[in-house]
This record gives structure tokens, sequence and C-alpha cells, in this order.
């Protein structure tokens, strides 16, 4: 047995029931909320599951409303009435009460407490204010667990108009020697940009410095931030490519630690990120693109293997590819992949390759000639979803030889679908078809 | 008029991930976006309806209303993603499949079961893993120490400090 299991194993003390006995098995066989699930697996109609959990209901809001329950027993209470949530029944009197626990419970009981929170409550809602002195408190505490809690709570759910009161807290954590803090707090500046961007207008300087930080996983979060600023202002950042380029220069060569590597890909999200990135800077830019061909040509080689993250990483450096400033040998090579993806048996890889063509067809017509069998086959495909893909790409190949057919298969796939949104959408471009081809 | 597509580089934003059974049962929810009651419950239920009618070797994705929805099975348990349209639908099925994995090395051979009976570690695992609804670059092992350290803590919750000391916190 691994360390983890064994080290979580013995270190359990039956969380979830009110008498702890080391070293009982994960499946807490006494708890409460044990008990509460075995029942309603054992009943056979929802009248009656209806009937339990209200029991269950009524007997937690009674306990929580007491005086005379402790935090420990909150805990526990509150773990069921998240689960009654979770099943779409309402307790919406025990919201209070999880804010109550954040603030008043210790360690585990805190955390269950924040999570009641982030999992019950949503950005508009009042009791959200109450939350905003314990997490202020918390930020503020020496127990760097907590510390970590508060932050993760922040990146999930806080209320706008409170961030200049937590800001200053948050901003100091950028600071702090421990990384995990460190990257926490870039992530819940990224929620306050998401959320209020002129409110963090002036610490962008902060976010270069968590760019160059030596811990991989602090840089990583970073880049959210820098690729939602980049998508508003791609001028302002371009004298960032190299960086950029170096960054994912040095992830496919493999100079991040082995712990970053996924099935033996280094940092796939990482290199993803940087793609994405990287295509924002050098569209219709000449100068810029040049700077990254070279990592981009590496990408591609590197990205060897049968796995499907590696897929994902070669459509990514596709797509790239084709929307900066084009060079051929790249776009070649781009070409290939494609073509592998399109011609793949496996589905899902059909379809990426599907979708892909459909993105460079306006660019390069000829591959999607290359592969029409293929798409001719596609059409039949059992699947809807495929269907529906080559439909689209159809359209965007329809010229006026062709049109009359293309209308047609659209025409048969509209009878068998059931779906509104697609019906609607297909109609909209039949509609837009007879219009230009009349 | 020539439809060129947009280059939609978007952040990679999840809207909500859903674990439910084959029977249609929810195990476990998770909402990147701020949605009514009513609206989540009459999402979750029709999607787990179509979901649970496609067959097995169909597509992972689909497109449900304007969503981009990346699902996959694993043993009697359906994992969910919902994803903003242009994304790169083959990651999320990776994020789904690290989770999956960082599961399984925190439970040790993992099985429906252990999420249902402990549902809050899976929560937790989820939030070191996916902050906000964006996947975390950070390795195997930071993502499972977190929890771990924490879990700790519980247990000399008489002496944190000295827990925290040993640990090397403080």
């Amino acid at each position: 047995m691994s360390d983890v299991v064994e080290k979580t194993l013995t270190a359990l003390p039956s969380l979830l029931s009110l008498d702890s006995q080391p070293g009982s098995t994960k499946l807490s066989s006494t708890s409460k909320l044990g008990t509460l699930i075995r029942g309603i697996t054992e009943l056979t109609s929802k009248h009656e599951e209806e009937k339990l959990i209200q029991r269950e209901l009524t007997s937690i809001k009674e306990q929580v409303s007491s005086p005379n329950t402790s935090m420990r027993q909150m805990k526990e209470l509150m773990v069921r009435a998240i689960y009654c949530e979770m099943l779409g029944y309402e307790a919406s009197f025990s919201y209070i009460h999880a804010i109550k626990l954040a603030q008043q419970g210790t360690a585990l009981e805190k955390r269950v407490g924040y999570l009641a929170v982030s999992l019950f409550l949503n950005e508009s809602h009042e009791l959200l204010l109450l939350l905003v002195n314990t997490v202020l408190k918390d930020l503020q505490s020496t127990n760097l667990i907590e510390v970590c809690m508060a932050l993760t709570v922040v990146s999930q759910i806080f209320p706008k108009d409170m961030i200049p009161a937590i800001l200053p807290l948050v901003e100091e954590k950028l600071n702090h020697p421990k990384e995990i803090i460190r990257r926490k707090a870039v992530l819940a500046l990224y929620k306050f940009y998401l959320i209020a961007p002129n409110q963090v207008q002036h610490i962008h300087n902060k976010f270069r410095k968590a760019l160059c930080d030596k811990d991989p996983g602090v840089m990583t979060a970073s880049l959210h931030i820098y690729l939602q600023m980049i998508q508003e202002n791609p001028e302002g950042y371009k004298d960032l490519t190299t960086s950029f380029v170096t960054i994912l220069k040095q992830v496919v060569g493999g100079k991040l630690p082995m712990d970053f590597n996924y099935h033996s890909v280094p940092a796939p999200w990482l290199q993803i990120q940087l793609l994405r990135i990287l295509s924002l800077l050098g569209k219709n830019d000449q100068s810029t693109s040049e700077i990254m061909y070279e990592v981009l040509d590496e990408s591609l080689r590197r990205a060897e293997m049968n796995h499907n993250i590696t897929y994902a990483i070669l459509y990514e450096c596709v797509k790239c590819i084709y929307t900066i400033h084009p060079k051929s040998e790249l776009l070649e090579k781009a070409a290939k992949c494609i073509g592998n993806f399109v011609l793949s048996p496996k589905i899902n890889l059909k379809y990426l390759g599907l979708k892909a063509l459909t993105y460079v067809v306006q660019q390069d017509p000829k591959l999607a000639l290359q592969h029409q069998m293929t798409i001719i086959e596609c059409l039949d495909h059992p699947d809807l979803i495929i269907k529906r893909e080559t439909l689209e790409l159809l359209f965007r190949i329809t010229n006026a030889q062709n049109v009359t057919v293309i209308v047609e298969k659209m025409l048969e796939f509209l009878r068998i679908n059931k779906d509104d949104y697609t019906t609607i959408d297909l109609v909209g471009k039949v509609a837009e078809l007879a219009e230009k081809y009349p | 008029m020539s439809n060129l597509p947009v280059v939609q580089v978007t952040t990679l934003k999840m809207q909500f991930m859903l674990l439910f059974s084959r029977q249609g049962k929810l195990r476990l929810q998770k909402w990147y976006v701020p949605l009514s009651d009513k609206e989540r419950k009459k999402i979750s239920r029709d999607l787990v309806q179509t979901i649970l009618a496609r067959k097995p070797k169909m597509c992972s994705f689909l497109e449900w209303r304007d969503l981009k929805i990346v699902y996959k099975r694993y043993a009697s348990l359906y994992f969910c993603c919902a994803v903003e349209d242009q994304d790169n639908e083959l990651i999320t099925l990776e994020i789904i499949h690290r989770y999956v994995e960082l599961l399984d090395k925190y439970f040790g051979s993992v099985c429906e079961l252990d999420i249902i009976f402990n549902f809050e570690k899976a929560y937790f695992i989820l939030d070191e893993f996916l902050l906000g609804g964006e996947a975390q670059e950070t390795s195997k092992k930071n993502v499972l120490k977190a929890i771990e350290q924490a879990d700790l803590l519980q247990e000399e919750a008489e002496a944190p400090r000295s827990v925290l000391e040993e640990i090397g916190l403080t």
C-alpha cells in the first residue's frame, strides 16, 4: 500500500462520526452520514426518499439551532446538509451555520465550513458579507493551513464590493516564502481581476514578479491572468513574448522537475496556456511570430506519443500555427497533423480533426479537399455529433457547385435531430445558403 | 459573407462539473458560474438524462444548449464537465482524467463508494486541483500533500503548533 494511503488511513479518526476511533476504515460505517446514505439506497420510491430526507432535515435543523451543539457536531451536521442539498432538497437554514462553522471551528471543522459556504452560497447571496470578516481574520492567521483555506474560498466566491478591504492582505501574500500560499494568492488576484479589473490595475508589476517566480506552480498561476490581459490588449504585452517562448522551450525540453510530468508529458496544461498566449501575441504580427517559430517546431516534434494529452497539445499547436503569421514549413507539418486526426479511428480525435479543418479551411481550402473522402464518410457516421461537425465544415466550403448537395444533407440531418439549439443553428445556416445561392 | 472563424482563445473556463451514477444520482456537483438553485437543478436533470442516453462508443464531446459538454464514464460513475464553446475538448477530458488519478492516489484504488461516503474529501481535492474552474499545473504530489497536511492537523487538534513545525510550515 502506498505511503499516502497508509498515512491517511491511520490519521483518519473516522471523520464523519462523533466518536473518534483511530484506525477505523474509510467507509465510516457507524457515521450518521453513512446511515443516511444507506437508508436512502434501501428505499424504492422517490416519495419515500423525500420523507426520509425531510425527517433528516428537520432533525438537522433542530440540532444546528441548538446552543448546545459543539463545533465538531456542527461539522458532521454540515456534511449531511451538503449531501441533502446535493440530492436536490433545500437546506437554507444551514447556510448561516456554515459561516459560523468557518468562523469558530478549528482546522477540519473550518475546512468543512468553508466548503459548505462555497457550495451553498453564490456571489450575490446576502450572507456572503458575513464571510468577509472570517476570511480577513484567517488571512492573518499564523496557521498557514488556515491562510490556505481562506485564499481558496476567496478564489471561488467573494463579494465584489469588499475587494478593497481584502486586497492588501492578499497582495502581501505574494511575497510569502511558501509557494502554495503565493500560488493561491495569485489565483485570488486572478479572480479579482475577472470580477473587478479596475481594482487590480495598480499591481501589474507584481504579476510580472509572479511570472518569474522560481516555482513553476506560481508561474503557471500567473499565466491565467496574463492570458486574460493579453486577450484584452495584446499590444501591451508583446515585449514579454521572448519570456514566454523561453519558458515554453524549457518546459518542452524537460527542464521542469519530474513531478510535473503527466504521463511522461512535461506540464501539459502549462504548455497549452503558453501556446494560447503565443497565438494571441503572434497574430497579424510578423516580427513577433518569428520569435516563436522555433519553439513551435520543437513542440510539434516532441509531441510524439499516443496519449490524449499529447493530441491536445498538438491541437493547440496547430491552432497557434494557423493563427500567427504564416510560415510554410510549420504549416505543412500542422496540415499533416490535422490529417492524422481526421483519419484516426479514435472518434474523439476525428472530432478534433474536423474541428481543426473547419478552423483552417479559410486559409487552406486544399486541405479539406485532400480529405474529402473521409469527410463524406463522416457524414454518414452513426454519432450525431460527428455528423453535425461535418456539416459545420461543409458549410464553410460551400460553393456554387456543391451547395445543393450540402443543403440536402443538412435538411436530412434536421429531420433526425432532436436538440433544439442545434436545429435553430442549422436552420439559420440553411437560410443563409439559400440567400447566397438562389 | 465569409465567416472567418474568430480566434476564440479563451481561458479554459469550466462552468461546472457533475459526477453522477448510472442511475442518475448526483454524487458531486461543483459550479463555477453563478446560477440560481432552480437553474442548477434543471440543468443537472436535463444534462444527466442526455448523457445517460448516449451509447458507449460515441464521442466524449457533445454540444448541449450553448455549451460544450465533455464527459467520461469511469466504472459506475460519470464525470461530466461543461466548458465554453470554443475550447479544446481534449484538454478537458484530460482534466477529468487527472482528477480521477488524484482521487485514485488519495483513496487508493478509488471506487464509487469512496466518493459517496467521503464526498467532502473529493471536493477538497477538486478545489486544490481546479481553483475557480482553472486547472492548476501543480505536481500531483503538491495537490495531495496539501490535503494530507490538513488531515494530519485534525489528528493533532490539541497541539497544532507541533504538527506545523514537524511538517515545516512554521
